[in-house]
């Protein structure tokens, strides 16, 4: 039998991956995509709440993720492209001008 | 009768003021001539004064509201009652005669207009100190007349030494001021009122000891003004000043102003005779301490300065023994032949140049006649000869030390009157008659000009004829203070006086016979005492080591290393390591992505732990 | 005359903004005459005040967000009257007495400026407005230091504005406080201080408050140690600026401690009163020793106004009305009088560039009518009888004696000292002979110097002559404030201290 602690240590491991994705990745695209493994880590956690609980909020709030998602990689996709176009590397590294 | 106690009152305010106006012109004749009709002008309504207190008795004015706040409420009012009225007349008495003395005196200075403006000054604040009727008013003479001993004694003020002799006077008079102020202060919460007939009419229901701490502080006031040991040493250094100022304010009249304190608040000091007894040996301490400095100096003006300060301390041995009216009494005869005396010395320093050290004078009776028999006149009244005004004044005090059992007293100041006249015909002496040392220092010594000499002779008639007047005096001034009954007998009584007479006449026929011989040989100048005697105690310099060195120290110490090594410090290095925080944790800012997304990373777990382990109390 | 206390408050401002239109040639004239405006406007007030009445007059109410509580609140008593007075005054005299060419359009605006931030303070009722013009003030004076000030002006303008800042921000949290505490109590919001006044704060919550308070005024008075501030803000300031920092911010803080802290708290106020006083005592006695020890003549005169500032929050602390009278009558002494010696100061630095006591001697000789107006200050800042220093010094010492003898006695070395190192200053600047062939040629005041120093001179010796249309009006509104202290107070040992501070008789 499945239960919630099932879906939420799944939860926590890809949440896990997400965040070791983010802090140590430094190529722009991987970034999103452990933004993305983050996110849908989140949403899995979401429905399973919900489903828990019979409250259809928690899987509202999910496709409101995924809406969000979705126009954030649009744009941030966009930007990528033409971040490569002008300097030829998505790596983080060549990103520095916000040094204080 | 009002319109002459203010005509007395503001006639020298009006002079100072008017002559204040040319004060920055070169000299000017009317200025001192005009001055010295006002001063004039303030004399005759003192006197016109003293015969309506005489028959008609006190008169007392409120001219208007000064400070009022809460309870407090001080106004300007004055009074002229049998105390005040003799100061006045006193007190102008001899301004009218130093002015007149000064025209001649100041004749070649270049300040002669400025120096009118702070005499006059100076007349008005001692008006004010001795006509107010309550102890405020009483303060702003004290320190008025404290700004124009400043403005006077530093009057060359091209002159380091008397710069700093006026701050000295200034400074040592603040000092006792504070006490003066302390005692107003317990005054003022004790009785709620500060005007003198309310205070003494409450004193009998206040506690002992608050009468007896209010009779101090207000005695460590008189102390400074009226230079009484350990505050005395600025009066020989306000000898810098011109010597009309030395006459008026440093023998006459300012220096009594704290005698006139004393006797001004008898009834106070009559309630704790203790603290009478320890003023009254304090004074009798002054009195020989300083007559016995006069002995050895060789600087005239010092010389009178210390016999003025001997003076005073007699004085303080009558007030505190509550003896008040001989008290005033001395006073008015002190300020008399003092201010001739040193009127008299001022013509020699003319003559001599300004030349000061008696050693080189000498045989001056041949040149200055006059001057010569009016000094004369001064000296033998100052040592207290028969039938001089010092004798009656001087003698009284010894017969109330005697009767009041003090017999300590009564030697130091029998022995003390010995000393002034010794030092007095010491002084005469080598001055006016013996080897005409001047000529060997090249001086052309000259008489001074006929209206100084005429100026002077009031006062040469009074140092001669004051104490003629001990009766009438007596019967006018008690019927304000305290009457003085002497219990001794007859007999007794002609034996002290005899006494005192011998000692005097000893002293000064033992002064005339050694100086005629050339004076004391030189192996006494190398003696302990002379040294001690000429360096005053080697007091002045234990001041300046022990006080002002230490306290200039101790200055630069709290600044530099308190106020900018700690307390400054401390401020900027508050303010550096917040600056510096922000130096090092910018690098946290290092624009990388990766770094950012750590340290989001490491925010939010901080949060996580936060919110896991806080609870907020309930 | 309903509108004159905005108009008092604004009419600089307005009349700031409109002087950038005005040329540069004519800048002198108009601000001048805009400050003269503003002084008479300041006198047509004290005509209009009604002194029989202790409580606010000409008051100005409009809500300004009801839902706070945040109102647009203007009086004045009799407190205040003589501050705003002082504030209009001394911009007036700093302005005619004015030396500077540089940007002297910039600089006048900003005076300006400057005067409607001291004047709101003082006229203002409610507490975030107050706030506002207290931190508004910083500003033009950062300014007027940063842009016109000596060597290291940035240094000293940054301290200045860093550390008064820092103060009033702890006051800021303790105003916002107080304000949370009237509505927990009231169920209203207000930040009008009439309304605070009528609110008793619970003692634990009082110590809290006044210690905040406490904080923004110490540091603006300033009261050791937060006072390192002042020496390098006015050794660094141009004239105008130490002339109008000396004369009228440091009153601020003074003026903080009688409006706020002892109305608001005065449970606390007594809790603290000996904390203070010894506080109160050490900025006498150590400003005075530093200001002997200095070799700057404007330093010395910096660590004076410390000295000073020291009697005037003793006097307020003392609980009575002769003490708060007297302190307030202080202010306004210490503020012509330092003001003056400001000036005076800044009318040798211009002639000779150095301020260092060392390079002067024997001015009396070239300069006998700057000597006379400076020996007149100098016997006004001693403290003798019948200048203006007498009065509020005696006061406040006479107020604090029935608090305290021995702390009396102790802030009384003050007159001594203070002697010390005022005539030690004047004896080795003016006194002696003229040793350096520079200042053999100096000239002496120019009349524009004289028409901004005679009516100093005149006010220091009409003030100390007949002080009593100025205290009696204070002491009414002193009365009436002490009356509500007694009233609110919640413990019984502050009932006692200001009853047995208010009364005559038994021993000390």
């Amino acid at each position: 039998m499945i239960t919630l602690t099932h879906y939420l240590i799944l939860t926590g491991l890809l949440f896990a991956i997400g965040l070791v994705g983010v802090m140590r990745r430094t190529n722009l695209l991987m970034l999103f995509f452990s933004t993305e493994i983050l996110l849908n880590a989140v949403n899995i956690g979401f429905v399973a709440v919900s489903k828990y609980y019979g409250d259809f909020t928690g899987q509202m709030f999910a496709f409101f993720i995924i809406a969000v998602a979705a126009s954030e990689v649009a744009v941030g996709l966009g930007l990528l492209i033409l971040w490569y176009k002008r300097n030829g590397s998505v790596d983080l590294n060549s990103l520095q001008m916000m040094k204080g | 009768m009002e319109k002459y106690l203010y005509t007395a009152l503001f006639a020298p305010l009006v002079s100072s003021l008017f002559v204040a106006l040319f004060a920055s012109r070169p000299k000017m004749l009317f200025t001192g001539v005009i001055a010295s009709i006002l001063i004039a002008i303030s004399m005759v309504s003192s006197f016109v004064l003293l015969i309506d207190v005489n028959t008609h008795g006190a008169l007392h004015v409120n001219m208007m509201d000064w400070i009022v706040a809460g309870n407090l409420y001080i106004p300007f009012g004055f009074v002229v009652d049998e105390v005040s009225v003799i100061m006045m007349v006193t007190v102008t008495l001899v301004s009218t005669v130093v002015h007149i003395y000064s025209i001649g005196y100041m004749d070649h200075d270049k300040s002669f207009n400025r120096f009118f403006s702070y005499l006059s000054a100076f007349v008005f604040s001692m008006m004010i100190l001795v006509m107010s009727d309550n102890f405020v008013g009483l303060f702003i003479g004290w320190e008025g007349v404290g700004l124009c001993s400043w403005l006077l004694i530093g009057f060359w003020y091209h002159k380091h030494s008397a710069s700093w002799a006026a701050n000295e006077a200034f400074i040592m008079n603040r000092i006792a001021d504070l006490g003066m102020l302390m005692g107003l202060f317990l005054i003022y919460w004790n009785v709620g009122s500060l005007q003198y007939e309310e205070v003494f009419a409450t004193l009998k229901d206040l506690d002992s000891v608050v009468v007896a701490t209010i009779g101090i502080f207000l005695f460590i006031g008189a102390m400074g003004k009226s230079a009484q040991f350990p505050l005395h040493t600025w009066l020989a250094d306000a000898m810098e000043g011109p010597t009309p100022v030395s006459a008026l304010i440093h023998a006459a009249t300012m220096v009594t102003a704290g005698v006139y304190l004393v006797i001004r608040c008898g009834e106070l000091y009559s309630m704790i005779p203790d603290v009478g007894f320890a003023i009254a040996s304090l004074g009798a301490f002054v009195a020989l301490f300083a007559a016995s400095m006069a002995l050895v100096n060789n600087d005239l003006k010092r010389i009178i300065a210390y016999s003025t300060l001997s003076q005073l301390g007699y004085m303080f041995v009558a007030a505190g023994l509550g003896a008040y009216w001989i008290a005033l009494f001395h006073l008015m005869t002190h300020a008399f032949f003092k201010s001739l005396l040193f009127l008299g010395a001022g013509n020699v320093m003319h003559a001599m140049h300004d030349e000061l050290n008696i050693k080189k004078m000498g045989g001056l009776y041949g040149s200055m006649k006059a001057t010569a028999i009016l000094m004369s006149v001064a000296s033998v009244a100052l040592a207290g000869i028969y039938p001089l005004a010092g004798f009656f004044s001087k003698d009284k005090i010894l017969e109330v030390a005697f009767n009041e059992g003090a017999y300590f007293l009564w030697f130091a100041l029998f022995i003390g009157a010995g000393l002034t006249a010794f030092y007095s015909f010491r002084l005469v002496m080598l001055v006016f008659f013996g080897e005409k040392e001047y000529i060997k220092h090249g001086f052309h010594p000259h008489e001074a000009q006929p209206f100084v000499i005429y100026a002077l002779l009031p006062l040469g008639l009074l140092a001669v004829i004051a104490g003629w007047f001990e009766h009438q005096f007596e019967g006018f001034t008690t019927r304000l203070l305290a009457r003085y009954e002497i219990h001794i007998s007859h007999g007794i009584e002609i034996v002290l006086i005899g006494a005192t007479l011998c000692i005097a006449v000893g002293g000064i026929a033992f002064a005339i016979y050694k100086y005629q011989r050339g004076g004391f040989s030189k192996t006494w100048e190398e003696g302990f005492f002379y040294k001690l005697l000429s360096n005053q105690y080697y007091i002045p310099k234990v001041y300046e080591l022990y006080i002002m060195r230490p306290f200039t120290m101790l200055s630069q110490f709290v600044w530099q290393k308190i106020d900018m090594k700690v307390v400054d410090f401390t401020v900027d290095s508050i303010a550096r390591t917040i600056y510096k925080t922000g130096e090092k944790s910018r690098k946290m800012q290092s624009g990388n992505l990766s770094d950012m997304l750590r340290w989001m990373v490491v925010g939010m777990v901080v949060l996580l732990v936060l919110a896991l382990f806080y609870r907020p109390m309930a | 005359m309903e509108h004159i206390l905005s108009l008092l408050v604004f009419f600089p401002a307005v009349a700031g903004l409109l002087g950038f239109l005005v040329a540069k040639e004519s800048i002198r004239a108009y601000g001048i005459s805009v400050s003269v405006i503003e002084f008479c406007l300041s006198l047509i007030l004290w005509i209009g005040f009604d002194s029989a009445n202790a409580g606010y007059q000409f008051v100005e109410y409009y809500a300004f967000i009801p839902s706070y509580g945040m109102s647009y609140y203007l009086g004045v008593d009799g407190i205040s009257l003589f501050l705003v007075i002082l504030s209009t005054f001394i911009t007036m005299i700093a302005l005619i007495g004015l030396s500077i060419e540089k940007d002297i359009k910039n600089l006048i605006i900003s005076v300006l400026f400057l005067e409607m931030t001291m004047v709101g303070v003082f006229l203002i009722l409610d507490v975030i407005w107050f706030y506002a013009f207290w931190e508004l003030s910083l500003v033009p004076m950062l300014y007027i230091i940063g842009g016109w000030g000596g060597e290291r002006r940035m240094y000293a303008a940054i301290k200045f504005f860093l550390y008064t800042f820092a103060g009033s921000v702890l006051m800021l949290v303790g105003i916002l406080y107080m304000g949370f505490l009237y509505y927990e109590a009231t169920g209203i919001w207000s930040f009008a201080l009439p309304d605070w006044y009528l609110l008793q704060v619970p003692f634990k919550a009082q110590l809290w408050l006044f210690g905040a308070f406490f904080l923004g005024f110490a540091i603006k008075v300033p009261m050791f140690p937060f006072h390192t501030w002042l020496p390098y803000a006015h050794g660094q300031a141009p004239t105008i600026g130490s002339v109008i920092l000396a004369a009228v911010l440091l009153k601020m803080g003074s003026y903080g401690f009688v409006r706020f802290s002892l109305p608001l708290f005065p449970d606390a106020t007594v809790y603290f009163l000996i904390p203070v006083a010894i506080i109160c005592i050490i900025m006498v006695i150590y400003a005075a020793m530093i200001a002997y020890a200095q070799e700057d003549m404007k330093q010395v005169i910096a660590y004076s106004s410390i000295s000073h500032m020291g009697i005037v929050i003793l006097g307020t602390f003392a609980m009575n009305a002769e003490g708060i009278t007297g302190s307030i009558f202080l202010m306004l002494s210490h503020g012509i009088v330092s003001g003056a010696l400001f000036m005076l100061v800044g009318v040798i630095y211009d002639r000779r560039h150095t301020k260092m006591i060392r390079d002067f001697g024997g001015l009396a000789q070239v300069m006998p009518n700057f000597a006379t107006v400076y020996g007149i200050m100098l016997m006004a800042s001693v403290g003798l009888p019948l200048t203006v220093g007498f009065v509020g010094e005696f006061l406040s010492l006479v107020g604090f004696y029935r608090i305290s003898w021995i702390l009396t006695l102790l802030a009384g070395t003050g007159i001594i000292l203070g002697a010390v190192y005022m005539l030690v200053l004047y004896k080795k600047s003016f006194f002696g002979q003229v040793v350096h062939e520079e200042n053999r040629s100096l000239k002496d005041l120019n009349a524009k110097e004289l028409s901004a120093l005679i009516p100093l001179v005149l006010l220091v010796a009409i003030l100390g002559i007949y002080p009593k249309p100025l205290l009696s009006t204070i002491d009414m509104s002193v009365q009436k404030m002490l009356v509500l202290m007694d009233q609110k107070a919640i413990e019984p040992a502050t009932k006692e201290l200001i009853m047995k501070a208010n009364s005559i008789g038994g021993t000390h």
